[in-house]
């Protein structure tokens, strides 16, 4: 239990890292990156084998962020996991800095740069097929977004990652229930994703994202699985989760954040228990 | 031309294990030894060539050499963004292997021609283009190919492709190469629509007596720029030819340097901007496009007068 504890403080490090490189007059990716904090947390406290300081460590596991507009979360735990400065954190989004909005391979630690939807996934089954041929243990674990499910370069991946049985594959959706420009379900109601999933033989995993415990429970029956198919883990999320200024806001997906509504959300965070 | 690349491709197979072949299901007839000799490196993706690019991308990423091999305009126009963000952004060891240069398919149509790809291609950061005249010259540039570790797009036309350059043939990447040395003009062309070219040549020395210096630029990408200059320098009018549209091939790609340094009469010689909706074989529409030796050399008579 006492390691939970220490996820749900790592969790809420990151959460305030985050608030604390907003800058105010700017708008920023946040409840999608907040809804994904929980997952990372658990991926890089338990789940991924990484190395800070020789970030392409050829025993590496290899993580993709998909839904590339989340980047911020990824760079915020890159940091505390120590594969740069703190003060390089700063940096995000200034002038001359490397740290865009979305993600890119001059931040170390970071595998593949993204940001157009639907490119991840076939990125990962290259590595996943070389892992594979190569005889080698590396996972590969590609992050993405529901509404980035509509791309159909996805649909192809998914079709083929099943059929050549890529059981060092893993992805995860985050389903926080929105997208650019509305609720997914109005846009294009994927539900029931899980069914659609199975029968391009994949194991199909639901969870709740922001639930350390389950996640990792189902991380250990991936672990164990020996029947030879992809994974795919349906994560049940809260836009903006942690923050109950974004929590299941709509509009948190693209914001601004003034100066006083950050320090009250800071303060807030440090006190929670 | 295209056995002789895929012979190529074959050696580089058989001795560098970090070597993979994709196909977006087709090759049929053409890539079974390959297939057959090394069966977990060469991969049948379907018929699905975004994914198949970020397949690449991944292979490459995890340190292998990969070749993909498509028809033109699905390997390159079907995933174009998956070529800029994944090969290109992350500057990668893929080789975009692409059959049907122009109008190479004939009769089978506009889906299946190429006459935008080299326009679309060349802006992308990172990515070569290498643009073969015959066998001889794609065989030699598979070989350096061989050791290049960015990605490049090798435009390739069909089979039965005329032989032009010679068995010593000398290759050099990113130089062009002389074809023949004339007095009068100065023609840059590319692939193998230079056969077309020499005859065109042929028929201005016997007509009208002018011998034009024939110029092939076989690398589109990093282009020759000091010999286009030079030869431009030379010559009253520049003219080029191309067996693609006159808007982003080679003709735009030789106005683009020359007009930067010198005033220049250059006559474009390429497909128009127009869709395609002429059925025949490759020889037919070349004729009926006025891109055959005689097509040629009535526009270059024309734009002499």
């Amino acid at each position: 239990m006492s390691n939970d504890k220490n996820l749900t403080e790592t969790a809420k490090e990151i959460r305030k890292y985050i608030i604390e490189v907003l800058r105010p007059k700017e708008s920023h990716h946040i409840g999608c990156s907040f809804s994904i904090v929980d997952i990372l947390t658990l991926l890089y406290c338990r789940v991924l084998k990484t190395f800070p300081e020789t970030p392409k460590n050829s025993r590496r596991d290899i993580f993709i962020l998909s839904k590339g507009h989340a980047a911020l979360a990824v760079y915020a735990i890159l940091c505390k996991k120590g594969f740069f400065k703190k003060g390089t954190l700063m940096t995000y989004e200034q002038d001359g800095s490397w740290l865009p909005e979305h993600m890119s391979t001059k931040v170390p630690g970071v595998e593949l740069s993204t940001g157009s939807l639907g490119h991840g996934l076939p990125v990962g089954i290259g590595f996943a097929t070389s892992f594979i041929n190569d005889k080698k243990k590396n996972k590969v674990v590609v992050l993405m977004s529901d509404g980035e499910l509509n791309e159909g370069s996805n649909w192809e991946a998914i079709m083929y990652a099943g059929h050549h049985q890529l059981n060092n594959l893993t992805v995860i959706i985050d389903l926080n229930g929105f997208q650019g420009y509305a609720p997914t379900k109005k846009v294009i109601d994927l539900l029931p994703i899980k069914e659609k999933i199975i029968p391009f033989n994949w194991n199909v995993y639901e969870v709740n994202g922001h639930d350390f415990k389950a996640m990792e429970k189902v991380f250990n029956q991936i672990k164990n699985s020996r029947n030879n198919k992809p994974n795919f883990i349906i994560a049940k999320t809260v836009k903006g989760k942690g923050v109950p200024y974004f929590e299941g806001k709509f509009e948190s997906h693209y914001k601004s954040v003034d100066e006083k509504t950050k320090t009250e959300i800071l303060k807030d965070l440090t006190k929670k228990p | 031309m295209r056995d002789g690349i895929i012979n190529e491709i074959y050696k580089v197979m058989a001795k560098n294990e970090n070597t993979y072949l994709l196909t977006g299901d087709l090759g049929y007839n053409t890539l079974e030894k390959i297939e057959n000799d090394f069966p977990k490196r060469f991969i049948d993706v379907g018929v699905a060539e975004q994914n198949m690019i970020g397949i690449a991308a991944g292979l490459a990423l995890s340190g292998k050499k990969v070749y993909i091999y498509s028809i033109i305009p699905f390997l390159t126009m079907r995933c174009y963004e998956q070529i800029r963000n994944d090969l290109c952004f992350h500057d990668l060891d893929v080789t975009l292997l692409g059959v049907g240069a122009g109008m190479a398919y004939g009769i089978l149509g506009s889906s299946h021609f190429a006459l935008e790809d080299m326009a679309i291609l060349r802006p992308l950061p990172n990515m070569a283009i290498f643009s073969p005249s015959d066998e001889i010259e794609a065989v030699a540039g598979m070989r350096y190919l061989a050791s290049y570790k960015h990605p490049v797009y090798v435009r390739i036309g069909l089979r039965q492709e005329p032989i032009i350059n010679d068995k010593n043939y000398k290759f050099s990447f990113g130089k062009a190469s002389l074809i023949q040395r004339g007095l009068d003009l100065t023609i840059f062309t590319t692939g193998s629509i230079t056969d077309e070219v020499i005859k065109a040549s042929k028929m201005l020395e016997t007509k009208k007596g002018i011998i034009p210096t024939i110029i092939n630029i076989h690398t589109i990408k990093p282009i020759d720029e000091d010999l286009i200059l030079k030869e431009a320098k030379k010559t009253k009018i520049v003219f080029t030819v191309e067996e693609h549209g006159k808007i982003g091939g080679l003709g735009s790609a030789v106005a683009d340097i020359v007009s930067e340094f010198m005033p220049k009469r250059i006559i474009r010689i390429g497909t128009e901007d127009q869709v395609l909706k002429l059925v025949g074989t490759r020889s037919y529409l070349r004729k009926t496009l006025g891109l055959d030796a005689e097509g040629i050399y009535q526009k270059i008579i024309k734009s002499l007068s």
